[in-house]
């Protein structure tokens, strides 16, 4: 019979097989803990329904179980694949959605502008322009790198373990999300330094003002979400890769 | 294709999921049973399954995984080529004399 610690469970005394597995199964996915949360109920269930089977919830008959459900590391492995590039998908549906509101945002404000017949002024054409060059540029990369990104992320097949293969197409997601997150910071930044001299130079009435006040801060609202997932995703596939490659040189 | 068709029968969880290939197998395949779980999961996320929190007679909490018409949909293709493949192989295996003859020509 194999020991515990071949069943990726840390040597300790075997009190209770079921328990011990859990615990590490759990540890294994804490890159995901809504995931890790799910599957230990699942699995906690699915093993105390095979001990029981056989009217039997002796320590033999746990280990028994936990020895048949298989090793903790490869049941983390195919996890892993599939939680970190359903993350990349999420982040990557993320930026192609913030370039959508963003390019609303954007025609939106330039509508309210023509409506409220609201030009800039001639001191403040120069730097409008160039800044609203920079902001178009931006964008578009922006839009570029997001589209790409999110098509060549959406186009993998689910890889059925965290290998090499798999590794290799989140790294190349989040270098694509990268590329599309820093132009549309710029282009958030350009918006809101246009609006921002339009303000301080003409100082109109707050009722005037509002909408591009409201389409600004969904901007940069938008932005910080999608620096947020993006962090989150690499964060879940350094510490996947972390946990699941100690285990392999252990 | 075979968890989807182990499901074909209505909604189940893991161990029945796992149970049932056993039996419909007649025994012939033994998988790992912690596998079946990240393939519901994948198949969940291919759109192929839905699933959802039940408890069980014992109390605890339970995953019930059922098919979803897209996966309705792909079990019958699978079937379907399955058989087409099952068929010419049937005939290929059939015939063990219908190779030889051709080739003493």
């Amino acid at each position: 019979m194999r020991s515990a610690a071949c069943w990726g469970i840390q040597a300790m005394p075997q009190r209770a097989p079921i328990a011990d597995y859990l615990e590490a199964l759990t540890r294994e996915l804490s890159f995901d803990r809504s995931l890790a949360h799910r599957v230990r109920l699942e699995v906690e269930d699915h093993l105390w329904e095979a001990t029981t089977a056989n009217r039997d919830t002796s320590i033999e008959a746990q280990a028994r179980a936990v020895m048949s459900f298989g090793e903790v590391r490869k049941i983390a492995d195919q996890y892993a694949a599939l939680s970190l590039l359903r993350q990349a998908r999420r982040s990557g549906a993320i930026i192609v959605l913030a370039s959508g509101v963003l390019y609303i945002a954007m025609k939106g404000r330039v509508a309210w502008y023509g409506l409220m017949q609201w030009a800039l002024s001639d001191t403040l054409q120069p730097v409008g322009k160039m800044v609203l060059a920079i902001d178009r540029a931006a964008y578009i990369l922006a839009f570029l790198f997001g589209a790409v990104g999110w098509a060549y992320i959406s186009s993998r097949r689910v890889s059925p373990r965290f290998d090499v293969a798999c590794r290799s197409q989140l790294k190349w997601s989040f270098r694509l999300a990268v590329a599309a997150a820093c132009p549309m910071a710029v282009s958030v930044i350009a918006d809101a330094t246009v609006t921002a001299l339009r303000l301080f130079n003409e100082r109109p009435p707050l009722s005037v003002f509002l909408i591009p006040l409201l389409s600004i801060a969904i901007e940069v609202a938008f932005a910080v979400v999608l620096v947020i997932v993006i962090g989150k995703t690499q964060r879940s596939t350094l510490r996947a890769s972390s946990l699941l490659s100690r285990r392999r040189v252990s | 294709m075979i968890v989807l068709a182990a499901l074909s029968s209505g909604p189940a969880h893991g161990y029945a999921v796992i149970q049932e290939i056993h039996r419909r197998s007649g025994g012939a395949f033994e998988l790992p049973e912690g596998t079946i779980y990240p393939a519901l999961h994948r198949l969940e996320q291919a759109g192929l399954l839905s699933s959802r929190w039940a408890t069980a007679e014992s109390g605890r909490q339970r995953r019930v995984y059922v098919l979803t018409r897209r996966g309705i949909r792909a079990l019958a293709d699978q079937r379907a080529i399955w058989q087409r493949f099952a068929d010419a192989i049937g005939s290929l295996l059939g015939h063990p004399g219908h190779a030889a003859t051709r080739t003493n020509r």
